[in-house]
């Protein structure tokens, strides 16, 4: 059985005849279900839990990538298979899973192509993707084994569990996390220098000299330092396409 | 041993310029170092070490190419190039050496696998051989006549 989680935004006239093409290739392939759209009024959490009891096996998300961070958080912990149809502007997720843009996707879910990925958790929160942090005089505790320091110029981290960051892969199945840093030197004369280094670890305590915003790709949300990193090895269960880089 | 655009799919570590390390670090992929290290650095695998680096860290790997600075003990299973501008100053223990020149190696040296060498025989289980014993006999002279 299928049920459908709609964004908000979606009611929106610009997305009907999107919608509509959706709804009937569902009903087409035999896999339409019961639709509810997401609302700061309803609870999910409780909604979701009794239509599982009722026998909901897989659950569609149907919007970007910042209901898909919303909704992850909720639906990590019912053991049902996660869907994605995406709709809307900011796409990343279904772009990195190989799921193409609306109707297409339809075909996607009817295939059912299951992987278990792994979750990212900052401070007890879920992602599936990325987290940014930026400034400087920044620690990185890697696995409790070292400490990266990072001082002098701009430093921009990229911590990773399902992205492309410097036009490297990060791995989704490994049950790690992907570190890339980018530090930026300023020079009054000539061009700015640049350096890249990249690490691979399991948990990661992020403390600064002063309290930093870290950025969650996802749901576009901030977490602030300190903060405990660590990955939770095939957690989800996902239907990704064809065309996904792993 | 390290090419310039690697086509392997391993974990590959970089340690950029601006990045100091502290503590224990090990991996089992290639580890490419251009900062600072201190503590121990340990891979399965590959290690480069670039001319600015330093390591205050024993290091351990496969193979190796060092052309910046360690002040700890080295040990490469098989393959340490020394470049022209490495300074190692520490013990080290390697199976095949290769040194540029202008490297500085001060410490001690262990090139080859110790299991190579061949065994020194036990003298002590071989026979005795005795030697005759000598009597005094008359000699006699002999003259050649010249022709």
């Amino acid at each position: 059985m299928y049920y459908y989680l709609y964004d908000s935004r979606l009611g929106d006239k610009k997305y009907h005849n999107t919608i509509a093409k959706i709804e009937t290739r569902l009903t087409d392939l035999g896999i339409n279900g019961k639709i509810n759209r997401l609302s700061f009024l309803k609870n999910i959490n409780q909604i979701l839990t009794e239509e599982i009891k009722r026998g909901v096996k897989t659950i569609v998300i149907v919007g970007d990538d910042k209901t898909i961070g919303q909704v992850l958080n909720i639906v990590k912990e019912l053991n049902a298979t996660i869907g994605i149809i995406p709709v809307g502007n900011d796409n990343n997720i279904a772009k990195l899973l190989g799921i193409p843009y609306g109707e297409q996707a339809c075909d996607t879910i009817s295939s059912r192509l299951v992987t278990k990925l792994d979750l990212g958790n900052i401070n007890n929160y879920s992602f599936l993707t990325s987290l940014e942090i930026g400034g400087k005089n920044i620690s990185l505790e890697c696995d409790g084994s070292y400490v990266i320091n990072l001082e002098g110029g701009e430093n921009i981290i990229n911590i990773g569990n399902l992205n492309c960051c410097f036009q490297e892969f990060a791995d989704p199945l490994d049950g790690k996390l992907d570190i890339y840093v980018e530090n930026k030197k300023r020079r009054i004369i000539g061009k700015n220098k640049y350096s890249l280094s990249h690490f691979v670890n399991k948990t990661i305590r992020v403390t600064g000299k002063k309290t930093l915003p870290i950025f969650i790709t996802d749901e576009k949300k901030i977490v602030k330092t300190p903060a405990t990193i660590t990955v939770e090895p095939k957690k989800i269960k996902v239907i990704v396409g064809k065309g996904r880089y792993f | 041993m390290f090419k310039e655009t690697p086509t392997t799919n391993e974990t590959e570590t970089v340690i950029g310029p601006s990045v100091k390390v502290e503590g224990d670090f090990a991996t089992e992929g290639n580890i490419i170092i251009q900062g600072i290290i201190c503590g121990t650095v340990k891979t399965s695998k590959n290690l480069r070490v670039g001319p600015k680096s330093k390591i205050f860290a024993s290091v351990s790997a496969e193979n190796a190419l060092i052309s910046g600075e360690i002040q700890g003990n080295v040990r490469v299973k098989d393959k340490l190039e020394l470049t022209s501008t490495a300074k190692i100053y520490g013990d080290i223990k390697v199976g095949t050496l290769i040194i540029a020149g202008g490297a500085i190696l001060n410490g001690k040296c262990q090139v080859g696998n110790a299991k190579d060498k061949t065994t020194k025989p036990d003298f002590s289980k071989q026979e005795k051989i005795e030697l005759a014993p000598q009597t005094k006999t008359a000699t006699k002279k002999t003259t050649t006549k010249k022709k």
